[in-house]
């Protein structure tokens, strides 16, 4: 018996055909033309010239290192904090629900405008930061405009943007933890600090896994923040892949931005589903 | 005329075959009850006859007719859920009428016939409400309600009543059997509680395994019931049921006899046991006894009798009344 | 934990996280907002100091005349942009929704992660720019709404798919019985079920619409179809020397986000949590 179902794939078509057109189409186009110099004008073979020089030209080695180094010290800070967070702003402080919205609003609100912010905040010398810190004594750091501190300052400025989504996604993750476990460990004699590794952590680890795969992937694709406060500077020494990709297009070498379009595509799946299946298994097994 | 006709009706998920195969006659007007276990198919059976889901092979006719490719609304029937389905978002009005609304019935033909309907369930003053300011009795009303004005040749009931409490229940099949009588259609009706089988079927369909296991009138099932299934399932207490060593000693492969066949004595009798219990519902006394000769043995006797635990007792079967089963 | 009333110690805890709060998340604000009213001169000391003078309505009136009033402009383009793209968004993306979890089968498994993989692929943009180039689509609205609805499908199916299972199917089975087709069990029984979940998705979609940089920065370049977050960052290169109006356009841009977040919390709550607590 073959009548009709009352669910046709045809629902799949208008949004599949956008899809396909203007996400999986340009995908796979683009480990052609990864392979290819492009320009405005031609797209000529050119086998893996493109993917060489990704790997050998300093400057893009150099976005490529900065890339893991971002979002591995950002996915770090922002599960931390955002745990730390979390168990604070559901421990039935004074003023609890405030803060909670304190804490998440700058999710919301423009990467650019919180950029530029804080590169007038982070100026070495008029910087609020720095008259802060020098007025309790400190002599400030060029936050910004030193190579060896810029990529760590726009770091910092990501955790401060993104810890409340992770604190937000941490919250209810702790709401599924019933009181009983705390009362029973408390039963048991768990102090404090038992409690929080011997009952938090684990049973927490749902959210975990999810505060670590979206801030990794979150990471690794950034682009507006740090495009708005140091355009990969000073010199190269902030450049990301997205940062990369976008001053390659920009310069008109679209196959080397495409190139690293890929290896930003391949990056991404080699660390994130393999650790998020890692992950998973492991929450089975707990 | 509205004879339900399955003709060889077998339904498979994959490799595995969940009815296999159904050869069955349900008159005009008869109010026919699928009853079995949990996962015997008869929900599966239901919905098959109602389209919602496609039988592998066989037939089904619907008065006359060979439904077999049809769309459900195309077959003449109309369904109650289990938990109502009522469109949250819709009034008890636009409940009730969204088939037709469908149909685009004209505005007062609809709201005429949504109101007799009312009336007859006596859902008048609640046409407005949303189904969440009702009750759970009112919405079961609602959804035979909605069903109702489709003026279906069938209608199909998937376990109506589980979702209400035990007074409630009792009150439903009451107003079901008369909804029954005052329409005269066909009604199939799916449970799994024997209850409502035996006080509202005409035709009681026991199912077991995807097949069918023993069609009759209540009483016919109860009287004699065509296999140990059968035997074990309709009557409560449920009846005794013994095999091995102690049927071959009565010279069958399964011995049954009910509890309220049994008579209990502190004289001689057939078998002897100790009392390990009794349950006390007034008018009645349910007492388990442990019998040597056979394992543990259910007897219903007088409320007025009483019997203490450890007693020794006599307790003798009926023979007119035991069951004997073969292979 | 056990213990939620307000002991002295969760007081004292709650003005010290109070205090700590107000100097890493408020200040910043409060430093936007204080510029904003500044005058240019007062502005560039960046200073913590009140204004001088205050030159609110002034600072606004300047920003929204400044290139031809571009800020009434991009302001227009991003409604409208996020407008459109949501409309389509939960429209066909609650019909790809509602398929996945009511007919599980290879086809539905296989479109799943497929959508679902565009939450994870960052989009290849040079490639898209050639594709749009060949629909001619590149540097117009409808081409970056529909580049929106691409990149919104992931979440907006997730989001669909898990609420849609909450929705009894015996109600598209009365449906189907009461003579509905597939489209009328669709638009008529399950899309006014899914308000809930399409508020969230709205709030949480047109907030990420209007706040994107990227796509709009690659896609979209050119005077006439600026958008918000475009203007702020043309702003900056064009007038380094006067910060009070930049605080001023950066505080124009955080209102719609902060009226929508005053209003919808619980939904944007709802919406970036789901999937934080697997089911």
């Amino acid at each position: 018996m073959t009548r009709k179902s009352a669910y046709p794939y045809w629902f799949f078509i208008p949004a599949g055909v956008i899809f396909a057109i203007l996400f999986i189409v340009p995908t796979v186009a683009s480990f052609y033309f990864s392979l290819t110099y492009w320009d405005p004008f031609e797209a000529r073979f050119a086998g893996w010239d493109n993917y060489v020089q990704f790997f050998s030209e300093p400057f893009l080695v150099r976005g490529v290192l900065n890339t893991l180094f971002f979002a591995f010290l950002t996915s770090a800070l922002k599960t931390g904090l955002g745990l730390l967070l979390a168990v604070l702003l559901t421990s039935g402080i004074f003023a609890q629900g405030f803060l909670r919205s304190v804490v998440f609003f700058p999710v919301l609100v423009s990467t650019i405008g919180v950029g530029l912010l804080f590169q007038e905040l982070m100026h070495p010398t008029q910087g609020a930061i720095n008259v802060a810190l020098a007025a309790i004594g400190i002599d400030g750091p060029g936050w910004l405009v030193n190579p060896k501190l810029a990529l760590f300052s726009v770091a910092l400025v990501d955790v401060w943007r993104g810890v409340g989504l992770a604190t937000l996604i941490y919250i209810a993750g702790l709401s599924t933890i019933g009181p009983e476990y705390y009362e029973a460990a408390r039963i048991d004699g768990a102090t404090r600090w038992q409690q929080f590794w011997r009952v938090t952590v684990p049973l927490v680890r749902p959210a975990t896994n999810t505060v670590i795969v979206l801030s990794l992937i979150g990471g690794l694709r950034l682009f507006d923040l740090i495009w708005a406060m140091t355009r990969g500077g000073p010199g190269f020494s902030s450049d990301v892949l997205a940062s990369v990709i976008y001053k390659q297009y920009q310069a008109g070498f679209w196959g080397l931005s495409t190139a690293g379009n890929v290896i930003l595509f391949l990056m991404i799946a080699a660390i994130v589903a393999p650790l998020a299946w890692w992950l998973n298994r492991r929450e089975l097994e707990a | 005329m509205a004879r339900v006709v399955l003709r060889n009706l077998r339904k498979s998920f994959g490799a595995l075959e969940v009815i296999k195969g159904v050869d069955l006659e349900i008159e005009d007007g008869e109010f026919c009850v699928f009853v079995g276990p949990s996962g015997c198919g008869k929900s599966t059976l239901l919905r098959m006859i109602s389209g919602l889901e496609p039988h592998t092979s066989g037939a089904i006719e619907i008065g006359g007719r060979d439904v077999s490719g049809a769309e459900p609304s195309e077959r003449g029937i109309a369904m109650v859920f289990q938990n109502y389905a009522l469109y949250p978002h819709l009034t008890v009005r636009e409940n009730i009428g969204f088939g037709l609304s469908l149909a685009r019935v004209p505005k007062e033909e609809r709201n005429r016939k949504v109101d007799a309907v009312a009336e007859v369930l006596q859902l008048g003053p609640y046409l407005d409400r949303k189904p969440k300011a009702l009750s759970g009795g009112q919405r079961q009303r609602v959804a035979i309600g909605r069903a109702i004005v489709r003026d279906p040749e069938v209608f199909l009931f998937d376990e109506p009543l589980s979702n209400l409490d035990a007074a409630l229940r009792s009150q439903m099949r009451i107003e079901l059997t008369e909804l029954h009588e005052r329409l005269g259609s066909t009604m199939v009706y799916v449970t799994h509680d024997q209850v409502e089988a035996m006080t509202m079927a005409d035709k009681i369909v026991v199912l077991n395994g995807g097949r069918i296991e023993q069609v009759g009138t209540p009483m016919e099932l109860y009287e004699s019931p065509a296999t140990p299934f059968v035997a074990g399932f309709i009557g409560s207490p449920q009846m005794n049921l013994f095999e091995g060593g102690a049927a071959r000693t009565m010279g069958c492969d399964v011995y049954g006899i009910r509890p309220e066949h049994l008579t209990i004595s502190d004289g001689a009798g057939q078998w002897v046991g100790r009392v390990r219990h009794v349950e006390r519902l007034g008018a009645d006394t349910i007492v388990h006894l442990d019998v040597p000769d056979l394992g543990p043995l259910v007897a219903r006797v007088d409320g007025g009798l009483t019997y203490a635990i450890g007693q020794q007792v006599h307790a003798s079967p009926d023979p007119e009344r035991a069951f004997k089963y073969r292979g | 934990m056990t213990d939620r009333s307000l002991t002295a110690r969760n007081y004292a805890m709650g003005v010290v996280a109070l205090l700590l709060a107000f100097v890493v998340f408020i200040v910043p604000f409060l430093f936007v907002a204080i510029n904003a009213m500044k005058t240019a001169p007062d502005a560039a000391q960046l200073d913590f100091s009140l204004p001088e003078r205050w030159v609110f309505w002034e600072n606004v009136v300047t920003t929204v005349q400044t290139r031809d009033y571009a800020l009434l402009l991009a302001y227009w383009n991003s409604t409208l942009i996020t407008v459109c793209a949501i409309t389509i968004l939960v429209i066909f993306g609650a019909m790809v929704g509602f398929v996945i979890q009511r007919r599980p089968s290879p086809v539905s498994r296989f479109v799943y992660v497929l959508i679902l993989s565009g939450l994870m692929i960052p989009p290849a943009v040079v490639p898209t720019i050639w594709v749009l180039q060949g629909i001619n689509l590149f540097k117009t609205l409808q081409g970056m709404i529909l580049i929106q609805v691409a990149y919104g499908l992931g979440f907006t199916v997730l989001l669909f798919r898990a609420f849609i299972a909450t929705i009894p199917r015996e109600l598209d089975e009365a449906a189907i019985i009461d003579g509905a087709k597939p489209w009328q069990v669709f638009f008529r029984v399950v899309l006014p079920l899914l308000k809930p979940v399409t508020v969230t998705v709205i709030v949480v979609q047109s907030i990420s619409i209007f706040n994107d940089f990227t796509h709009p920065l690659y896609y979209l370049p050119g005077r006439d179809n600026v958008t918000v977050q475009l203007t702020l960052y043309n702003f900056q290169s064009q007038f380094a020397s006067q910060n009070n109006l930049l605080f001023m356009n950066i505080l124009l841009i955080t209102i719609p986000p902060l009226i929508v977040f005053v209003f919808f919390n619980r939904q944007i709550v709802a919406g970036m949590t789901s999937g934080a607590v697997k089911g």
